[in-house]
């Protein structure tokens, strides 16, 4: 099969003028609609029990009205029918395509992804891949978990932008940082596709090998990172630590996000060729407008195999206000965090963001992994885990200064334990519950 | 011969077989018989040595001006990575392999599998087109499968189970080293593993389930176990048959010696271990490569494979 080098990308749709974006949207929200009403029995026996027609959907108003669900659901759907099928999801079975996973503490959810999904997913994406600078004849560095919708997507953009691609042994877990950094200086590849944690990993194993990441990458252009939002400051240190041009940071679930920066950086262009975003207040679930923080809640327009209509993404975010400098119309959105990421400290809301803008400003911590502790009750002072720093030294001086950085960014007290290593997750560790012995959240 | 003279040409343009090929005699490429008499072997610990002395990832053997499409960086945890790169020809003829595997076990259209493996090995990337860029065919394309994948992490027993509960896979492929922690998943959820699956299915690169142990974890999880070799250096791959309980393989794929084969003791011919060259791998082409695993060929002739190629562990 020839890469597909012949098609120019991307087209004019991301400088569409808003009104005709809408348009389009609206058009898709109510296709995807019908499309769920009619065929999928998750969304037809929850609209018939709260009267809801679906042709009756004639604005993002009505839209907005339709109710809301949350992966609980989707589980308890899953445990219900004792299957994968919970009734979201055309033809599977019938179609070619694969099943895919969503991780988590929860539980686990399935997603059935048919050819003409991964195609149309596919396609969008290498939009994204094409902002962060990707180009046809390119090698990417690409990790296959096949679990994950993100490698049927990586799959479908290589063969789009006609790159190449080399895939290193192993799994995003530290423990495979070996495998990953030999992968990236022997086949040199031009461009990284990567989860944060996994290249904060890698960092840690040039320490170990006393190789300079500027080295390391010396074949690689540019970085797009996805699971964890990188700080200014982190991401301004990571493009000096590795020389490359630059990093790019990609949001996305497999439920239907797609959002991606833009050189500018000024927050992540929902995709909106194949996902719908609102903000809803979490308490009444009214929609919020640009730059207020809220639920994030993401609709997919693509009607084939598992659909996701306001989904709760339990995400905190929010739709910055303004156009991006960049002249794209895509709205831009941010994530905060998880929601069940929160912390309650002295009768504030904390979350591992917040607190990663405080190690970020003690230069020896900038990169270094870091778990919040909760307890059951809401605690006084906040406490975290922290890894220790290579090579050691002088511990009680960071300390001082981690907590001084809390006490003036967070206005907090701050009880802060060493620790030689977290426990291994993709995206990282954020939380650990105390009362959970200890155990991380994903 | 054709297709030895033109495996032969072809290789030639690698710098690590046309060394090995300069000494040829021009008879080497006249029957397989003196092609095997003729050809120099490849062991790992060669393209170890062409690898750390070139710096070229795939050990001097990549023979063609175009550039791989996809490169894997292979599980053998030696001291500097190996690779194979794959072009159409391999990943076609790689995915056809899988696809025999699959159907030896008895899977066809319309089941589901799962795989307890990483994305990464070729148990699971030649399973679907979804998974790897330009494989056009995938086993569960060709056959008309749904496929699921686990990672291959020991941690990830629970998901797999997951999957058993909620996906009921016909088979679940899974790593060797995922079968204690996913046993003890199953026992720990008090599944009765067989009202969910046909059967599991054993992979390892280079290496298989003892007999002893197959024996006693179908015995601790009452469901059969078959046998999946890998030999990624070769893009190789056998599995144990249902019915007679030899590994099959397939000759228009690959063709396997087991030289001291002939040797007898006791009536019982010497395990020796397999020597693969691979037809379909044109551009990183395995030429007698020297495996670790040590076996005996057997006749042909089992009723599900007659013309198969048929191995004993
Ligand atoms: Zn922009
Ligand atoms: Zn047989």
């Amino acid at each position: 099969m020839k890469p597909e080098l012949d098609r120019s990308y991307p087209d004019a749709m991301d400088t569409w003028p808003v009104a005709k974006l809408r348009r389009d949207q609206l058009h898709k929200l109510r296709r995807v609609l019908k499309h769920a009403h009619r065929g999928l029995s998750f969304y037809r026996e929850r609209y018939d029990k709260a009267k809801i027609e679906a042709d009756a959907v004639r604005n993002f108003e009505d839209f907005a009205r339709l109710p809301t669900f949350t992966k609980r659901d989707v589980l308890d759907a899953i445990r219900e029918k004792k299957s994968f099928r919970t009734g979201m999801e055309s033809g599977a079975g019938t179609d070619m395509g694969v099943l895919c996973m969503t991780s988590g503490t929860l539980g686990t959810s399935f997603l059935y992804l048919p050819r003409r999904w991964a195609e149309i997913r596919g396609n969008s994406l290498a939009r994204a891949y094409w902002w962060a600078g990707l180009r046809p004849g390119m090698r990417m560095l690409m990790a296959a978990p096949a679990w994950h919708s993100l490698a049927v997507q990586e799959t479908r953009v290589i063969h789009r932008l006609g790159v190449t691609c080399v895939v290193p042994w192993g799994t995003f877990l530290p423990r495979h940082a070996g495998s990953f950094l030999a992968a990236i200086t022997e086949v040199k590849p031009d461009f990284v596709s990567i989860f944060l944690p996994m290249l904060y990993a890698l960092l840690a194993e040039c320490r170990r090998r006393n190789l300079r990441p500027a080295d390391a990458f010396q074949s690689v252009q540019n970085v797009l990172v996805v699971g964890a939002p990188m700080t200014p400051l982190s991401r301004a240190k990571l493009r000096e630590d590795l020389g490359v041009k630059d990093l790019f940071e990609g949001l996305g679930n497999p439920e239907g996000l797609t959002a991606m920066e833009c050189s500018h950086h000024r927050g992540h262009h929902i995709f909106i060729d194949c996902c719908y975003v609102e903000i809803i207040d979490p308490g009444s679930g009214a929609p919020l407008a640009a730059g207020k923080r809220g639920n994030v809640i993401v609709t997919s327009l693509i009607p084939h195999g598992s659909v996701y209509i306001r989904y709760d993404t339990e995400d905190l975010g929010e739709i910055l206000p303004g156009l991006c400098p960049c002249g794209k119309t895509w709205p831009l959105l941010e994530v905060y965090d998880r929601r069940a990421n929160a912390v309650e400290v002295a009768r504030k809301e904390i979350f591992p963001y917040d607190v990663r803008l405080c190690l970020d400003k003690v230069p020896e911590l900038i990169h270094i992994p870091f778990a919040l502790l909760r307890g059951r009750r809401a605690a006084e002072v906040l406490k975290l885990k922290v890894q220790q720093p290579m090579g050691g030294g002088a511990l009680e001086i960071l300390e001082n200064q981690l907590k001084a950085q809390i006490k003036e960014t967070l206005g907090l007290e701050a009880r802060i334990e060493w620790t030689e290593e977290l426990p291994e997750r993709w995206k990282g560790v954020a939380v650990i519950d105390e009362d959970n012995g200890g155990r991380a959240r994903v | 011969m054709r297709k030895l003279r033109r495996l032969i040409r072809q290789a030639s343009a690698a710098p690590l077989y046309q060394r090995k090929f300069d000494v040829l005699r021009d008879d080497a490429s006249s029957s397989l018989k003196a092609f095997v008499r003729e050809t120099p072997t490849t062991t790992l610990e060669e393209l170890i040595a062409e690898k750390l002395v070139t710096g070229d990832p795939y050990s001097s053997r990549w023979a063609t001006d175009h550039a791989p499409l996809v490169v894997f960086q292979l599980e053998y945890g030696t001291e500097t990575s190996l690779y194979v790169g794959l072009g159409p020809d391999e990943l076609k003829g790689y995915a056809e392999a899988l696809r025999r595997c699959w159907s030896l076990v008895g899977l066809g259209s319309g089941d589901r599998v799962g795989i307890f493996d990483y994305g990464t090995s070729p148990v699971s990337y030649l399973a679907s087109s979804a998974f790897t860029p330009y494989l056009r065919r995938g086993a569960a394309d060709a056959l008309g499968c749904l496929v699921t994948c686990n990672d291959g992490e020991a941690n990830m027993s629970q998901r797999a189970v997951e999957i058993i509960k909620y996906v009921r896979p016909r088979i679940l492929f899974l790593r060797s080293d995922c079968l204690h922690p996913f046993a003890l998943e199953v026992e720990k959820d008090s599944l009765s593993l067989s009202d969910y699956i046909d059967a599991l299915v054993t992979a390892e690169n280079e290496a298989v389930l003892s007999t002893a142990e197959r024996v006693a974890y179908e015995k601790r999880l009452a469901v059969p176990i078959y046998r999946m070799l890998r030999v990624d250096a070769a893009m190789f791959l056998a599995v144990e048959c249902p019915r007679c309980r030899l590994l099959h393989s397939w000759q228009d794929l690959f063709l396997v010696e087991a030289p001291a084969g002939g040797s007898e003791e006791g009536g019982k011919r010497n395990p020796a271990p397999l020597v693969i060259t691979n037809w379909f791998a044109k551009s990183c082409p395995a030429i007698r490569y020297v495996s670790q695993v040590k076996a005996t060929l057997e006749p042909a002739g089992c009723p599900r494979g007659p013309k198969d190629l048929r191995i004993a562990t």
